[in-house]
């Protein structure tokens, strides 16, 4: 057996380099063995494809070993170089085939399936792959037969088929190598696929083809906080981001338990899908800032040498890097250059977020709401710029709504308390938060639809205020009106008005544009 | 020596160096093995003459990198590298770079130049090249670019030679390098921590750079250097000095090195490499991403890309700038030296792959929407190269996706070229827009 | 004058031509010749800027589509991805339910399968006469919910709905069977001439019917079974 393995090893060390030439080298570690007692060909961990060497053996009986081992690496390397390619993608993926099925588990043999079918069609067109040789032999499970009649069919090949149904029929004329269509191919896919999907999920476990699953987690960590930044915006509600998420941090936590950091969070945190899902779109309205700003001191000081020419005047000449001597191209002179230094000591002010989560507003489990995506953009822009960020969430504040928390750098705390919501009545407590405001010198964000009990004292005092305030109405409601008229007369007041999507980050960015980065 | 047989005494340059001088962790994989990308390519740098840009925290040897492969590469003891080494600092001048007057000579009414020996000498250092002015900056790199050196009237040829320079990360006390500057630049790599195992091994041998030193024959080559004649009348004592240094290595060091005519027959066998059809096309393809813009024609950095426009899923909507002509011809040299290096039989795409990102990070200027997007991602590399090696794999997977078609589309505009007439191949890329332009087809 | 594409003048393609190639473009030509017989139909239909149901309106708009499908080869798939694709919006610009809907009948129709299976479900809207006219012999089946007028007309054919459907189902039909599992609006069965018309819902209101017979939860609620 030792022996036999040994064996295997050094044939597929010596396939591995002529395998990756095929396919332009992909930036993949090579592979290994490793007998997992499953009846699957292969996995794929942290971009490294995991062979069974028992299903190796099985095949090589009717197959040379070398012919195995080529198409079992064409089938993986062609899922990093092709389909899914990223994270991200496979995400993409799996958030579709879960809207159309339903259930997690389907959705999942149907992504995988999809992206076999991309995947292996790319080997055989592109990078003469075996795999043919390999879908001919060995035994079949129902799906499996569809999935080959369909090989049969697309590439044209005899792997010995006798399934010639309105399934095939319907799958063969999906363009799988068409990138830019693969979502609706992916939809069409499904919808041939669903019923024999759908029967075979009550009897046949998670082994459903021999290529196995393709979990998340043949991804690389960093992988991970990229795709989950591109889905942020991709989908359709929070409550679809949680969704997904969850079912990608079950399966990576399968893997080894320990996702939360790499998602932004500290460790030992449960990730609160969420609040991660803002944290993620928040940072999609990324704003690069500078960090201090400098200025000219108004004075020059010698900084280095040039040349002296006749015209230029003596009072510059550097006589001891002259050699004592007055000669053009010879003599040096002094290069002056005015001094940069730090302006006035500027700090950046700290941030009071005030968001209002009262009934009127959304709630930010169930849809997108602009009010906590720009009330966490307005604090990613602030922590970037080394301040710290307070976060005043309330709805009827004076009967108990409300939640403070203080001024921090963490941001998983601030995007806790901005994604609690309260629904109910809206008033604010403005002596407490003018009592903040006052000892912090700190900035002001105000997100609410302005549907306030006590608006009029609220513009009142925050008019009588030193600190500089951005209040952001949401819609358009009475209240934002008077609000406006009432703020026009104040300097330290910008209003802004916010009635489609993409607005608010808009809009925060822009003051905190103005505040943090003057040009 | 037979061919093979330089190849062969490069690599135990490069092992002799990672082993007892140089102590990093490999990061690259390459024909199956693994390198440090900073020796490899310092070394590369050294054996083909290109200009290495080393980045680093301070103290983490990015000018003794530099040093112990000028000084094996041209058999030159370190002591004498040392000597001719550039400090950067803004009140450097040119005297001190370059060349100064003869003062005893200038005294008697003659002019006569007296040459620094970071001219002589073709291993060039500068340390902190970002300290010095910008004027400077250029003065040097226009130098190497060309190898003539001017003072005065007089000029100096340098047949062969090879930069080095170094560069902290920028804080208030440096200058910047301006991009026209960066350009000329073949590469940049980092200088990193090589963590804490190689580190503790640092610490246990601290005398490693006396493996190099050779006080007496430094002392020979000073007075040699300092002798008023011409440069090329100098070189038969340098070279004879140099063979003696290399003597010395083989019998201290069991170690061959490679002498002027070597070097110059390494570079042969490093140009004559020629690139497979992948790495062309690969290149072809990352270059129209580079400098594509549907709109204007081309990108220039005073221009800025439009929301909407169809090819924003590109690497052209992400940066600001042009790609400059001197990228191709780093990416092949570099490409072609890796290959050289690695037995490849030609260079291929991994080789291409390999060096893009070194060849891009410190020519590409992406806009601030994507470095701020990208400079909290987990990484490894330091960010422009981090950058710099995303675009260069996001461009691969378009490759990877599309590489028969973009050939055939490459076949095609050959023969339209030639008169036949054919359609040229379309695609949804930069790419084929840029070769119907070059067929004269756009609009 | 040197050629900057010397390096590729003896390149030969290793990719391997897939029956797929011809395939997917043929399908991607069979749904481009429907939009285009849709674009025709709408042309025609939008003279004016509403479009009202009225009986000979609809015969004229059937006409017009059974003309413009003539010369297309296409099969039952290609219908449904026709579907998706109006539904989309992709590459046709208008989806207007009545001449869509209308449309997909004439395919239906028209087509050289007698059991078609549309998969529906995943449409964000629905559209109206599926089924129309469909002829002795031919069996539809729906996955998903179906607007108003389905199976409106029916000659014969079987229709099965797996989900609901709206106003005036069956309406005129003459003969044939319309099967809803789930439930259907007003009207229905209005103007039937024969046929049956099962369903395993609610039924929000019967319409005035000559013959034929309307069937809920099994058992008989209107027409010749209940004389």
């Amino acid at each position: 057996m030792e022996k036999q393995l040994k064996e295997l090893q050094q044939l597929l060390e010596q396939l591995w380099p002529e395998v990756r030439r095929r396919h332009l080298f992909p930036e993949i570690p090579p592979p290994r063995f490793d007998s997992n007692n499953s009846t699957v060909a292969m996995e794929m961990r942290n971009k490294q494809i995991i062979l069974n060497p028992e299903y190796v053996r099985t095949m090589s009986r009717t197959l040379p070993a070398n012919a195995v081992l080529e198409a079992l690496l064409d089938h993986g390397i062609s899922h990093y170089t092709c389909c899914p390619w990223d994270l991200s993608t496979h995400l993409r993926f799996y958030a579709r085939a879960k809207e159309i099925l339903g259930e997690g588990d389907l959705a999942r043999k149907a992504t995988d399936l999809f992206m076999d079918v991309v995947a292996d069609t790319h080997a055989v067109k592109e990078r003469q792959s075996s795999l043919p040789l390999l879908y001919k032999s060995g035994i079949r499970t129902e799906l499996e037969e569809i999935i080959c009649s369909l090989y049969e069919r697309i590439w044209g090949v005899d792997l010995g088929c006798s399934k010639e149904d309105e399934t095939v029929s319907r799958l063969a004329t999906i363009p799988y190598l068409d990138k830019g269509r693969w979502m609706a191919s992916l939809s069409r896919f499904i919808r041939g696929i669903r019923p024999h999907l759908e029967e075979s999920a009550s009897h046949i476990a998670d082994e459903h083809t021999r290529m196995g699953k393709h979990g998340f987690q043949q991804y690389a960590p960093e992988d991970i906080e990229q795709a989950l930044r591109e889905f942020a915006v991709e989908a359709d509600s929070p409550e679809q981001f949680a969704d997904i998420f969850e079912d990608l941090q079950s399966q990576l936590q399968e893997v080894d338990g320990d996702v939360d950091e790499g998602m932004g969070h500290g460790a030992g945190s449960p990730v609160d899908a969420n609040r991660l899902y803002y944290m993620k779109l928040a940072e999609n309205y990324a704003l690069p800032l500078r960090r201090k700003d400098m200025k000219g001191s108004g004075h020059l000081h010698p900084h280095s040498h040039r040349p002296w020419e006749v015209c230029q005047p003596f009072q510059d000449l550097d006589p001891w890097c002259s050699f004592g001597k007055y000669l053009p191209g010879i003599t040096q002179i002094w290069q002056r250059k005015e001094g940069q230094i730090y302006g006035r000591k500027e700090k950046t002010p700290s941030c009071l977020v005030i968001i209002d989560s009262s009934g009127s507003m959304v709630d930010p489990r169930t849809h997108l709401s602009y009010a906590v995506l720009g009330g966490g953009c307005a604090a990613d822009t602030y922590l970037r710029h080394d301040a710290e960020v307070a976060v005043y969430n309330f709805s009827d504040a004076l009967a108990g709504g409300k939640e403070y928390l203080p001024f921090t750098r963490s941001r998983s705390l601030i995007y806790r308390v901005l994604c609690r919501y309260f629904g109910g009545g809206t008033a604010l407590d403005l002596d407490e938060i003018t009592g903040v405001a006052e000892t912090s010198e700190a900035d002001i964000f105000l997100i609410t639809d302005m549907q306030i009990t006590n608006l009029d004292q609220t513009i009142s005092r925050l008019s009588r205020l030193r600190n500089r305030v951005t209040a952001v109405h949401v819609g358009k409601k009475s209240g934002a009106l008077r609000f406006v008229k009432a703020s026009v007369k104040n300097k330290n007041i910008s209003v802004f008005g916010v009635n489609s999507s993409n607005d608010i980050p808009r809009i925060v960015l822009g003051s905190a544009r103005n505040y943090l980065a003057p040009e | 020596m037979e061919n093979g047989k330089y190849r062969h005494t490069v690599r135990r340059l490069y092992d002799f160096i990672q082993s007892n001088l140089y102590f990093t962790r490999p990061d690259i994989h390459l024909g199956g093995e693994r390198f440090n990308s900073t020796l490899l390519f310092t070394l590369i740098t050294a054996l083909t003459g290109g200009k290495a840009l080393i980045m680093g925290e301070p103290g983490l040897g990015k000018t003794t990198a530099a040093e112990y492969v000028g000084s094996l590469v041209y058999q030159l003891p370190v002591g004498t590298v040392w000597a001719s080494e550039v400090s950067g600092h803004p009140e450097q001048t040119e005297e001190k770079i370059i060349g100064r007057p003869d003062l005893g000579k200038l005294n008697r009414g003659q002019e006569e130049v007296v040459w620094s020996y970071f001219v002589q000498l073709p291993v060039k250092i500068v340390d902190e090249i970002n300290r010095l002015p910008e004027t400077k900056q250029s003065m040097i790199l226009d130098g190497v670019d060309r190898g003539n050196w001017e003072y005065l009237n007089e000029m100096v040829l340098n047949a062969e030679y090879c930069l080095f320079a170094t560069a902290n990360y920028q804080d208030q006390g440096t200058n910047t390098i301006i991009a026209p500057l960066l350009d000329r630049f073949d590469i940049l790599v980092e200088s990193r921590y090589p963590g804490p195992s190689y580190a503790f091994m640092i610490s246990q041998k601290q005398e490693k750079e006396k493996l190099l030193r050779h006080p007496e024959l430094e002392s020979k080559l000073q007075e040699g250097l300092k002798k008023q004649q011409a440069l090329r009348e100098k070189e038969s004592h340098l070279t004879a000095i140099s063979n003696e240094f290399a003597a010395h290595l083989k019998e201290s060091l069991q170690l061959d090195t490679l002498d002027r005519s070597s070097r110059k027959e390494v570079r042969q066998e490093i140009s004559a490499m020629e690139l497979d059809q992948d790495a062309n096309a690969y290149t072809r393809m990352l270059l129209a991403e580079l400098s594509f813009c549907d709109r204007h024609g081309q990108k220039r950095s005073n221009e800025v890309c439009e929301e909407g426009c169809h090819y924003t899923g590109y690497l052209c909507h992400r940066l600001r700038n042009c790609a400059s002509n001197r990228l191709p011809v780093s990416l092949a040299n570099y490409a072609k030296a890796l290959a050289w290096f690695t037995e490849a039989s030609s260079v291929g795409i991994e080789q291409m792959r390999a060096v893009g990102p070194y060849c891009l990070a410190h020519r590409a200027q992406w806009t601030d929407t994507h470095l701020s997007l990208l400079e909290k991602d987990r990484r490894n590399d330091p960010l422009q190269i981090h950058l710099a090696r995303q675009a260069t794999n996001e461009v691969f997977q378009r490759y990877s996706e599309q590489a028969e078609h973009v050939k055939a589309a490459l076949a095609t505009a050959y023969r339209i070229f030639r008169g036949e007439s054919l359609e040229p191949v379309a695609g949804d890329h930069p790419i084929y827009f840029e070769i119907r332009k070059d067929l004269n087809l756009e609009g | 004058m040197f050629n900057p594409f010397e390096d590729f003048k003896d390149f030969l393609s290793k990719t391997r031509g897939l029956p797929l190639d011809r395939l997917a473009a043929a399908h991607d030509q069979i749904i481009g010749e429907l939009t285009g017989g849709y674009g025709k139909l709408v042309e025609q239909e939008l003279k004016s800027l509403v479009w009202f149901v009225e009986h000979n309106r609809v015969i004229e708009a059937y006409k017009t589509a059974s003309e413009v499908i003539r010369d297309i080869d296409y099969d039952a798939h290609s219908i449904e991805d026709f579907c998706y694709a109006l539904d989309s919006g992709a590459d046709i610009p208008y989806l207007i339910s009545g001449p869509a809907g209308i449309y997909v009948a004439a395919l239906c129709n028209h087509t050289p399968e007698d059991q078609i299976v549309l998969r529906l479900g995943e449409m964000q809207r629905t559209l109206h006469f599926l089924g129309y006219r469909l002829p002795y012999g031919k069996s539809l089946r729906l996955e998903g919910d179906a607007g108003n007028f389905t199976g409106s007309a029916l000659q014969g054919g079987e229709i099965s709905i797996t989900g609901s459907t709206g106003d005036w189902t069956g309406a005129g039909m003459t003969d044939g069977k319309v099967t809803i599992n789930q439930h259907c609006g007003r009207n229905t069965g209005e103007w039937m001439q024969g046929g049956e018309i099962w369903v395993g819902g609610r039924i929000r209101g019967l319409g005035r019917m000559t013959a034929g017979c309307i069937y809920q939860g099994g058992e008989a609620v209107a027409g010749d079974a209940l004389r």
